[in-house]
């Protein structure tokens, strides 16, 4: 996301990231990406709950959509830092607007599965649009 | 993956009381992130 933040900066979103590990983690994490948009610590996985954010499993590593995702994240220059809290947990991406809108909902239905930067630049724009 | 269909409002509405604490410890409201402009939130995996 961070590679993306002006894009969806420029569409006139804000952005914030969740994670469940604690704050000297968060902070370790903004200080190695250099991301700068807030980063909120859900260590009792409250907001995860919420959400309904799914797990995957052991199997979920063995699936083909996987290893195409490793490949691009790799070739992309990202590399794994830490397993984290859960290594099973899946991520999602939303786009919420004022008036609590659901503008946007994608969960990751396995470990490489996150929403494409372009469908949350549209839920933006959509948003401006129809104003 | 095509977004997921939920009723308008529910989950935006049902995140947005809830208050986390940012990665200096201040405590942020979820739905202060969106209140004036719209938010793209993403729930990471793990930290990395």
């Amino acid at each position: 996301m961070r590679a993306h933040e002006q894009e969806v900066t420029g569409a006139g979103a804000a952005i914030a990231a969740v994670g469940l590990g604690d704050r000297a983690y968060a902070s370790r994490f903004r200080e190695e990406t250099g991301i700068d948009f807030p980063l909120l610590v859900d260590e009792e996985r409250r907001a995860y709950r919420v959400a309904g954010l799914k797990s995957g499993s052991l199997l979920h590593l063995l699936r083909r959509d996987n290893a195409r995702a490793r490949k691009r994240a790799s070739a992309a220059g990202h590399r794994q830092r830490r397993l984290g809290r859960d290594p099973f947990q899946l991520g999602a991406s939303f786009v919420f607007g004022p008036g609590d809108r659901d503008l946007y909902v994608h969960l990751s239905e396995t470990f490489g599965d996150n929403a494409p930067v372009g469908e949350l630049v549209a839920a933006v724009a959509g948003y401006g649009d129809g104003r | 993956m095509t977004p997921m269909p939920r009723s308008p409002g529910s989950l935006s509405a049902a995140l947005a009381p809830l208050v986390l604490p940012d990665a200096g410890g201040e405590p942020v409201r979820l739905g202060s992130l969106w209140e004036e402009r719209p938010a793209v939130v993403v729930f990471l995996r793990h930290y990395g």
